[in-house]
């Protein structure tokens, strides 16, 4: 297997964009292709729903011509809410077995045009439909989680409202972030309820936006030293257990095991923070805690940027955003800025990096670990 | 006690309900089996938001019940819940929901949830009626509320598979 590096990472803003679909993943494909000064000799393209939210089909295709690379072998992969970290599985994969040698991965959504309770059905799609018919939406799925975790106490409704807050703060030192101003512990508790015990505040936006990374078999400064995929029963209700993810866990053990460490070494991590209590669970699915002790660390301001672990320097889903299948790459677009010292304003020091994506109520979730290799 | 139709793995002797074709744990096809529709509350959730087609507040709890199946099913208040609460469910046209509902619940749960107003209006009927027979058969009063919890019903709620 052969290594993988990161030659470009570009992403545009989050939030309620005006642009096209096809424009906002111009916008970041171009920059990251500027960066590298290269042409990529195979397209990954994703998008969650782009025959939903924007009515376009043969996605991968219309993106390669849109792109001015329609010789270019293209493909389009999607794994719901995680499709970003999957572009990247299989832009690393291409360069790994060796069939190609530079791949840009790309991806985007564009939402913000479609009405909320129309986004929210589209978006509930990823729910199974024994569950979807009770009317259980992402929130009400993420709730169930919520509810049995602050009974097993592991989280406390302030523990939740901190990761909110953290991540706010965060985000209003980036300038890619959708949400660039600060909110208080207070805000976020009293936020309306949207689904007991989860606020709205403790609820990521609907976005729009766009990334891209380019991947190349070149060494570079920065390494994709490791990946792993993990899933679990799309039924909530077939789990054997309601408040750790187990596609999280295999994920984070494949990742390091490829990578050749271990947690200890992840010194900044970007995590699927789509609802606030999922920010401290994965922590400790991945290994960066113990069991228990992610809530803890949390209320010792150990992830904030001055911390020993800080947690979402971007701002998080919370913040920065959640634009579907564009949130995967701009995790490790994040990653690449704190490793090389860009990242303005919310700097971090940093050689090893983590992303963790949730597809679906973690159903197909990703670990993806970038090292610096000096 | 309503009794509902399940499936059981031949290999693992997982349950699940409603029944489906193939076991999540294995590619193995399953077999039919009731089970009794009495267990506890895993966790649950009020939804104030509702998705299209349901109208707020919805209330989802997540139940266990015989042999390790799980149901999603719709309560009332979902505040009086507890984690653990020994709750009897039921099912009118695929729909399990709580069988402590009074009447007018009946009715209300029915018609907050998606679908064409005939099938909401027959669903809330029968379950009115179900309900209607189960005072009648207590000699006007409402079956026993169970507060009973998990630990001391583990044991129990494994064995009543009623037919395999």
């Amino acid at each position: 297997m052969k290594n993988v590096w990161i030659a470009a990472a570009a992403m545009t803003r989050f939030g309620r964009r005006t642009e096209t679909l096809e424009n906002l993943i111009a916008e970041a494909a171009l920059e990251a292709l500027h960066e590298a000064n290269c042409q990529p000799d195979a397209l990954v393209v994703t998008a969650m729903a782009p025959e939903e939210f924007v009515g376009e089909g043969n996605f991968a295709s219309y993106i390669g011509t849109y792109l001015g690379l329609s010789r270019t072998p293209a493909i389009r992969v999607e794994t719901a809410t995680s499709s970003g970290a999957a572009a990247l599985y299989t832009g690393f994969a291409l360069i790994a077995s060796g069939f190609h040698s530079r791949v840009l991965v790309v991806g985007g959504e564009k939402m913000t045009h479609v009405s909320t309770p129309r986004v929210s059905e589209i978006i509930s799609r990823v729910i199974d439909p024994h569950e979807r018919s009770y009317g259980a939406t992402m929130p009400a799925l993420a709730a169930i989680v919520a509810r049995a975790a602050l009974a097993k106490g592991l989280i406390t409704e302030t523990d939740m409202a901190r990761v909110a807050v953290k991540n706010h703060a965060n985000g209003a030192r980036n300038p890619y972030a959708h949400f660039q101003q600060p909110v208080s512990l207070e805000e976020v508790m009293s936020s309306r309820m949207v689904a007991d015990p989860l606020r709205l505040q403790h609820c990521c936006p609907i976005s729009d936006g766009a990334a891209a990374v380019l991947l190349t078999s070149k060494p570079m400064e920065l390494m994709l030293a490791g990946m792993g995929q993990g899933s679990d029963y799309m039924a909530v209700r077939y789990r054997s257990s309601l408040t750790g993810f187990r596609a999280t866990q295999d994920a984070a053990r494949t990742a390091f095991r490829m990578a050749g460490f271990g947690p200890e070494r992840v010194q900044v991590a970007e995590i699927h923070d789509a609802f606030a209590p999922f920010e401290i669970l994965a922590l400790e699915d991945i290994g960066l805690f113990p069991p228990g002790k992610a809530a803890k660390a949390a209320q010792n301001g150990e992830l904030t940027l001055e911390g020993r672990l800080p947690v979402n320097p971007s701002g998080g889903l919370k913040a920065r955003g959640h634009a579907l299948a564009a949130t995967g790459i701009a995790q490790v677009v994040e990653l690449v800025w704190q490793l090389t010292g860009r990242a303005v304003g919310r700097q971090v020091k940093a050689t090893v990096g983590l992303a963790h994506s949730i597809g679906g109520l973690a159903t197909n979730n990703w670990v993806t670990l970038v090292e610096k290799v000096v | 006690m309503e009794i509902l139709a399940a499936s059981r793995c031949p290999d693992c002797g997982w349950v699940v309900a409603p029944p489906v074709r193939i076991c999540p744990r294995h590619p193995v096809e399953m077999l039919p089996v009731e089970i009794s529709g009495y267990g506890y509350v895993l966790s649950y959730t009020t939804l104030m938001v509702a998705p299209e087609g349901f109208k707020p507040p919805l209330h989802i709890a997540v139940v266990e019940l015989p042999g390790g199946a799980r149901i999603f099913c719709h309560g009332k208040e979902t505040r009086a819940l507890k984690i653990g609460k020994r709750v009897a469910v039921e099912q009118v046209d695929g729909i399990f929901y709580l069988a402590s509902l009074d009447i007018a619940d009946r009715v209300s749960m029915f018609w907050k949830r998606r679908g064409a107003a005939p099938a909401r209006t027959t669903g809330a009927l029968k379950s009115a009626v179900k309900r209607f027979f189960t005072v009648y058969k207590n000699g006007g009063t409402t079956p026993p509320t169970e507060n009973d919890t998990a630990e001391n019903q583990e044991e129990k709620d494994r064995r009543p598979i009623v037919k395999p």
